[in-house]
């Protein structure tokens, strides 16, 4: 579960996530800072909820910035990455940069994702790079791991977002040319209609209308990415990310009843090995 | 005096040049000093305002910090001594450091150095710091921050030729290609082939300094060992002897206790102090590296 998905305080979140049964949290950056009694409370909250933090997210805009923005971005990006660890979470999502400032030259992009990851390293984190499908230069998974591919660091990987795939309609095929080694977190959520065209379209969808994987129109084809990505050996992590304005006011307990049906829906589709609930985790398998 | 360039060669990026020092960080300065005295390391000077003693064996600096703020982030060192920096010998400190930031280095908290002198260090394993050195042939960083002590000699012989050998560095599972890239995309190291070990430490990943002048040694969980408290730090001090045995007994007759049950036995390759305070040891191993020229040539 995400917790971007539901309403309410950390509290009653990580309360609603566990009481269905979800062993795992992906936690935003605004779930600690916005917390009444403070980062260190909230932090505290989720290190004793008895879920496991997936991921922290989101770094934005962080790659490809000419020298005075890069330097900022660094700062934001070194905050963000002290806030991961003290979550304990060994996982940093980063988002491919929408920003107009920000060069499209693979070799920068790659340089900057480079010494991020460096910056991961004595902290113990790993960086998942998520093609976002507005971004300005990166839009589409398989560029996303070209950039990755070439920057070729240990704990710089992909995230994979089912939402973004289908918004660019990318040939799931093209998962093919990726090591899956290199697939550190896959986030699975649908929409309700059947194209998204415009970027403003894909901004107002992922921003406010997704839904949980069987409430959309593109049901068959998420089944299809776990399948795939099962078949191909991914044994990591899967989160069910649903910006949803409706999932927004109601009792969490509500959503997250819809979020486990949203799991028997895709159990009853994918090999049982698949289910992220049930699978039994290999011990060498890193989490996040 | 010379002008240093930043001229960097390939496969030494730094001119790195050796260990200047290691710092050692404790509440009970005085216990851990005992132990290192008995392994042959020398107080020889004091820090002129903080509780930072430096000892001398040879070529070996090695710095004692009980100051309360020598861990960032902490309000006084633990009771059990903890390694806390490796001071590196580069050809340009300042050049060094802004490379290794451009790389993705975090820079260190300064309050936490041992020296007043403005030492550049990046952060390590852990909360360990990382320092650059330029300044060891012609001048001694010493000179600035300590006073000698009273009647001590200030270049003690080393017992039985030790000299650095390297660093053992545990780190968590599955993370041995991230600190291996640290290490080599920052420093410059690079990694031995596998299976290439020195020593009676036969496990984890031996990687090289560019100057061939030390190792790092990095060290994954062991198999079974799920139930042990395992973190990211600096583990102990691999000290080099030309003739292990010969080292071994030097330092027995000084009361040093070697582990010698399990699969851990003294030998001509190397061997293993107990451990003292929970958690320093020190390790020997047979060593075919040249120790080069003591830290500075001022006094202490």
């Amino acid at each position: 579960m995400d917790t971007i998905t539901l309403a309410g305080p950390l509290e009653a979140k990580l309360k609603a996530v566990r009481d269905a049964g979800f062993s795992q949290i992906m936690v935003s950056a605004r779930d600690i800072v916005e917390h009444p009694g403070g980062e260190a409370a909230a932090i505290a909250l989720v290190r004793q909820s008895g879920l496991r933090v997936t991921g922290f997210q989101t770094l934005r805009d962080f790659e490809g910035l000419p020298d005075h923005l890069h330097a900022y971005k660094l700062d934001i990006a070194k905050a963000m990455l002290v806030m991961c660890r003290a979550l304990g979470s060994k996982l940093l999502v980063v988002c491919s940069s929408t920003s107009a400032h920000a060069s499209g030259d693979p070799d920068v992009l790659a340089r900057d994702l480079r010494k991020l990851a460096m910056l991961a390293v004595p902290l113990g984190i790993r960086v998942a790079y998520e093609a976002l499908s507005w971004g300005k230069r990166v839009k589409e998974f398989p560029q996303a791991w070209n950039i990755v591919a070439a920057a070729n660091r240990s704990n710089l990987g992909l995230e994979l977002d089912s939402f973004h795939m289908l918004a660019t309609r990318t040939e799931l095929d093209e998962l093919d040319l990726i090591d899956l080694q290199k697939v550190f977190l896959v986030q699975l959520s649908d929409f309700m209609w059947r194209e998204l065209p415009s970027i403003e379209e894909r901004i107002n969808t992922a921003r406010h209308f997704r839904v949980f994987p069987g409430e959309g129109l593109h049901g068959e084809e998420v089944a299809d990415l776990v399948r795939r990505l099962d078949q191909k050996g991914y044994r990591g992590d899967y989160s069910l990310e649903v910006f949803n304005d409706d999932y927004t006011q109601l009792p969490p307990a509500f959503v997250t009843g819809r979020a486990r049906q949203a799991v028997k829906w895709l159990t009853d589709r994918v090999s049982r090995r698949s289910l992220p609930v049930r699978r039994d985790r290999p011990r060498a398998q890193r989490s996040g | 005096m010379t002008v240093r360039e930043p001229n960097p060669e390939p496969n030494n990026p730094l001119g790195m040049d050796g260990i200047e020092f290691i710092e050692y960080a404790t509440s009970q300065p005085q216990a851990l000093g005992s132990v290192l005295q008995s392994m042959g390391f020398v107080p020889i000077a004091r820090h002129r305002s903080r509780e930072v003693t430096l000892y001398r064996q040879g070529t070996m600096n090695l710095i004692v910090n009980a100051h309360p703020d020598a861990l960032p982030g902490m309000s006084a060192p633990a009771a059990t001594p903890e390694l806390k920096a490796i001071a590196l010998r580069v050809r340009d400190a300042a050049f060094a450091w802004r490379r290794s930031l451009d790389l993705g280095a975090w820079e260190m908290p300064t309050r936490a150095s041992a020296m007043e002198l403005n030492i550049p260090g990046i952060h390590g394993v852990g909360d360990s710091l990382i320092y650059f050195v330029d300044r060891y042939r012609d001048f001694s960083i010493y000179d600035v921050d300590f006073v000698p002590l009273p009647g001590a000699e200030s270049r003690p012989l080393a017992l039985a030729g030790l000299h650095y050998f390297g660093i053992v560095q545990s780190i968590l599972e599955d993370r041995t290609a991230d600190w291996l890239e640290f290490y080599e995309q920052l420093l410059g190291f690079t990694v031995l082939p596998e299976g290439k070990f020195f020593g009676v430490m036969p496990k984890g990943t031996l990687l090289e300094s560019p100057c061939r002048k030390f190792y790092l040694q990095l060290v994954e969980p062991p198999p079974g060992s799920e139930d042990i408290h395992w973190e990211e730090n600096l583990l102990r001090i691999g000290l080099g002897a030309p003739d292990v045995r010969a080292a071994t007994r030097v330092l027995k007759e000084r009361g040093v206790i070697f582990i010698d049950h399990g699969s851990v036995q003294p030998s001509e390759k190397g061997a293993l102090t107990q451990v003292y305070f929970g958690g320093v040891t020190f390790e020997l191993v047979v060593s075919h590296l040249k120790p080069g020229a003591p830290g500075g040539r001022g006094q202490p």
